[in-house]
């Protein structure tokens, strides 16, 4: 199976200790990729260095062959992601924000615009400016955004952030569904545990700024009685539960 | 679409959803007119011309570009550098497949034409006041004239710009960008009154320098110092502040 993401080595330490420590990880396609971990574990900035927005100390990252560091217009080009929070321009409406988005891909016309509003909920607010936008409702624009070119790999950081039960049903189903019928793969990141159960199907557990462990939720769930049990033990093993 | 050309459109269409450009705008018709009613009064009253047709936009060039186009100027290149990184909307478009050298020019680029489109609207509307209050002054030597000013008068302003951009990329915030531009705004213009010799050095004194090409005979030599003068400030700025918004970590 054809790796589209793959970090070699990275390592990226703050001035307080903190960071990413010889980060090594592959992601194949078709996966939906559960990056697990507590707050401050290094999951948003090992993010920002896969997509370009922080530079690591050392090591690399290459999303479909290409390095990031190297020829990032290529690897980026069939890539969408929310990092850290879901940022779009409060001073445009919903549909201005994705017509800018849209400008850096060939194929992606108005009506791919308004489906992508469609399938997070929100096309009845295309026009809306952004600045009257719920948490949740940005949230699902900075979803909307993120597959708006039809990306083959998605990475969404805490995604569910700020969606009320209903939404997360749906972008859980979103997910799934695009794994299945595009062959999105998906890189999710998260310190909910049960939503990383019900999403992913294979997962990555970052603790301090180490990857304890990657395996898939099947091999897991045949050894622990639940993700959170394996997340326990997992981190226990680092002596700090 | 080429991802620079998408970035310049985009960067365009920011900056003028952000009012900027029609607040400019009004302000310069304001201040047209205003000086236009002088002018006429002085004309009327005292029975004297004190412009011609196309000498106001000239006068009108002079003001402007001292004045309200440098704070304009700034005004939009820290809300496309500095207002991006503090509201945090930097990352959107630099987790686009654009790389941060074409980001980065995309965004001077957009200054420029916003510096270009002001211009050329003031330089219309004085224009047209100069027409409309003194018509019988107007030639055709006269119109390209202010034509030739109007477009000179771009390339230092670009430059100060960028001086404005590299400032943008070293704070963080909005407001204390704003605050030493200004206050190096004041410095340069008071160190060029103090010191006339070393003028030259500073770009605020070039914003005056459409007059080397509003004379009958250019002065080639000194038309090419200053070019080479504000071009190097130029390079020098627009490296200095792509270094740093290269290395920069969101």
């Amino acid at each position: 199976m054809e790796t589209v993401l793959k970090v070699v080595g990275v390592t990226k330490k703050y001035n307080n200790g903190r960071g990413i420590f010889d980060i090594n990880l592959d992601v194949r396609r078709g996966d939906i990729f559960g990056f697990l971990g507590p707050n401050g574990a290094g999951k948003t900035t090992a993010m920002k260095i896969m997509t370009g927005l922080m530079s690591a100390d050392s090591g690399d990252v290459e999303i479909f062959g290409h390095s990031i560091t190297k020829e990032f217009e290529k690897a980026m080009r069939k890539v969408g992601c929310i990092i850290e929070t879901a940022e779009s321009y409060t001073y445009l409406s919903a549909y201005e924000n994705l017509k800018l988005f849209s400008r850096f891909y060939d194929d992606v016309d108005n009506n791919r615009i308004d489906e992508v509003l469609e399938l997070t909920g929100i096309l009845k607010y295309k026009k809306e400016k952004v600045k009257n936008f719920s948490l949740g409702m940005k949230q699902r624009l900075g979803i909307a955004a993120a597959i708006l070119s039809r990306p083959e790999l998605v990475i969404l950081d805490e995604p569910l952030n700020g969606l009320d039960v209903q939404g997360m049903i749906e972008i859980r189903k979103l997910i799934k569904l695009l794994a299945e019928t595009e062959k999105t793969t998906f890189f999710i990141s998260s310190h909910l545990i049960h939503d990383v159960e019900l999403t992913c199907d294979r997962i990555g557990i970052l603790y301090n700024g180490r990857l304890v462990n990657v395996d898939s939720k099947e091999n897991i769930l045949k050894n622990y009685a639940s993700l959170e049990n394996y997340y326990v033990s997992e981190v226990g093993k680092n002596g700090n539960i | 679409m080429g991802t620079f050309k998408a970035a310049v459109i985009n960067e365009i269409i920011k900056i003028y959803k952000k009012k900027k450009v029609i607040v400019a705008v009004i302000i310069s018709l304001f201040a047209i007119v205003m000086g236009q009613l002088m002018v006429t009064v002085v004309n009327t009253g005292f029975g004297l011309r004190a412009v011609s047709g196309t000498q106001f936009p000239i006068l009108v060039l002079s003001l402007f570009s001292r004045t309200i186009l440098p704070f304009f100027t700034t005004l939009v290149v820290i809300d496309v550098f500095s207002g991006e990184f503090s509201h945090n909307t930097m990352k959107i478009t630099m987790t686009r497949p654009i790389t941060r050298i074409k980001l980065f020019t995309a965004k001077v680029s957009a200054v420029a034409f916003f510096v270009l489109v002001n211009l050329i609207i003031v330089m219309l509307l004085s224009m047209l006041a100069g027409i409309l209050f003194n018509s019988d002054s107007i030639t055709e030597m006269g119109v390209f004239r202010v034509l030739l000013a109007y477009i000179v008068t771009l390339i230092p302003v670009v430059a100060f710009a960028l001086i404005i951009v590299f400032l943008a990329n070293i704070f963080k915030s909005g407001t204390t960008v704003f605050f030493i531009s200004v206050i190096i705004f004041i410095a340069f213009n008071a160190i060029t009154i103090a010191f006339p010799r070393y003028s030259s050095l500073f770009i605020t004194s070039m914003f005056d320098w459409h007059s080397l090409w509003n004379v009958n005979t250019f002065q080639i030599s000194k038309i090419l110092r200053e070019f080479f003068i504000i071009l190097g400030c130029a390079i020098m700025f627009y490296t200095a502040g792509y270094y740093l918004f290269d290395k920069r970590d969101l």
